[in-house]
């Protein structure tokens, strides 16, 4: 923790800088929310369309999805 | 050094309004068994914090010679000046005076220990004057008591009078002009009428003919603390939830200089929560934060004499109702003392 003025940090939320999973998932949930809509069943079928899979390589199910959101998003 | 009920009108004005809560820093700035120096209201001031996360905020000024107490020894419960060693507790009593025991200083409460509490992540305290040490009711903002409401706090340091930093958020026809290449306010008319709704906290500035397209609305609360609550739409890209909500407060540190605490908030639960949360960590936080950059370089290079020569007009009865009030309420905290 700095003690020198002026204090202007731009990320103040994030706990680890994003990995290129992370970022790449991010974006991709960007353009389905933009595309597709902003339905669960909208969120899971657009991003297993665009081949953005889980962490794993699995598609994504509505389980999965809410899961590892619950953990990113913490 | 305690905040005094002589200092002049224009002295409040400049250094921030008394006898109400204000914020500080955020919380994360002092850890457990850490102390730390800052500045608010124009004075210098101490916060400590125990290993058990009690935090307390002193005078930052020795009862004996005047020595800073920063840079003196956290011993747990009190801390140590680095000058002779005066020992002070967190509600400001000497506790012992190592080069004279016994000495007629001790056990009295000789700095003064300012009400804190922490909110949303962030330290707020009671800036009485001499007249009002024991703090008004503090109602908190209700987005960020609401369980249905996630937020994030952003907290950043701006060369800025503490009013210019207000004054800002009061105006919102702002959105529509510094802040058009922004993935937040690019839409919405450049022309509005405005007019002034009042609430039993505050008074609402808003738009008569647009809402929810780009800043068209901001509420200005008193609530024990002031606090301005502002509404602006996302993107779809940000997915479900709509608006993102603003609550803001200011810090005045000094006559030129302000902490802006900015929680930003949106009514989501469940997955939906969870995928904006992590959006934002990810993309939207330094989205956010370009735009926050945009007001301080527009605000730290206005003059220090712009609001002694100025031409308003219809969009500017916001800010305008907000000194009005501001002004008022300094010339009554000075006269209070007199
Ligand atoms: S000034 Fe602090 S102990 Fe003397
Ligand atoms: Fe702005």
């Amino acid at each position: 923790m700095t003690d020198t003025w002026p204090y202007l940090d731009v990320h103040q939320s994030r706990t680890h800088e994003p990995t290129p999973y992370e970022y790449r998932l991010a974006a991709t949930l960007e353009q389905v929310f933009a595309q597709e809509g902003h339905e669960l069943a909208d969120v899971v079928r657009g991003l297993n369309a665009r081949a953005v899979h889980t962490a794993d390589g699995t598609p994504w199910t509505e389980e999965s999805f809410r899961a590892e959101m619950n953990r990113l998003g913490d | 050094m305690t905040l005094s009920s002589t200092a002049t009108a224009d002295r409040i004005y400049a250094t921030g309004l008394r006898n109400q809560w204000h914020p500080v820093v955020p919380s994360r700035f002092v850890a457990p068994g850490a102390m730390r120096k800052v500045t608010a209201l124009g004075e210098q001031w101490l916060l400590f914090r125990r290993s058990d996360g009690t935090l307390s905020m002193l005078a930052d000024r020795c009862p004996h010679r005047g020595a800073p107490l920063s840079l003196g020894r956290h011993l747990g419960d009190r801390v140590a000046c680095w000058y002779h060693g005066v020992e002070v507790g967190t509600d400001g009593t000497v506790t012992s005076v190592p080069g004279l025991p016994g000495c007629n200083l001790e056990g009295k409460k000789l700095v003064t220990s300012l009400p804190v509490r922490e909110v949303g992540g962030a330290v707020l305290a009671w800036f009485g004057d001499e007249e009002h040490p024991e703090p008004a009711e503090l109602t908190l903002p209700d987005p960020l008591t609401d369980p249905a409401v996630d937020a994030f706090l952003c907290y950043a340091e701006w060369e800025v009078p503490w009013r210019y930093a207000v004054e800002n958020l009061l105006d919102p026809m702002h959105g529509a002009f510094l802040h058009h290449e922004s993935h937040t306010m690019f839409a919405g008319d450049t022309t509005a009428k405005f007019r002034i709704r009042e609430t039993d906290r505050g008074y609402f500035f808003e738009k008569t003919d647009q809402r929810g397209v780009n800043f068209d609305w901001v509420e200005l609360c008193r609530t024990g603390v002031d606090w301005v609550d502002l509404s602006i739409p996302y993107p779809p890209s940000a997915g479900p939830g709509g608006p993102f909500g603003i609550v803001g407060m200011v810090c005045p540190v000094d006559e030129q200089r302000s902490g802006v605490f900015f929680w930003r908030y949106r009514r989501v639960e469940d997955w939906q929560r969870a995928s904006w949360r992590f959006l934002y960590k990810t993309l939207i936080e330094e989205r956010h934060w370009e735009v926050l950059e945009q007001d301080r370089v527009m605000l730290e290079a206005m003059p220090a004499d712009a609001d002694q020569r100025e031409n308003l007009y219809q969009h500017d009865l916001g800010v305008v109702r907000l000194r009005r009030l501001y002004r008022a309420e300094a010339e009554a905290q000075s006269s209070a003392g007199a």
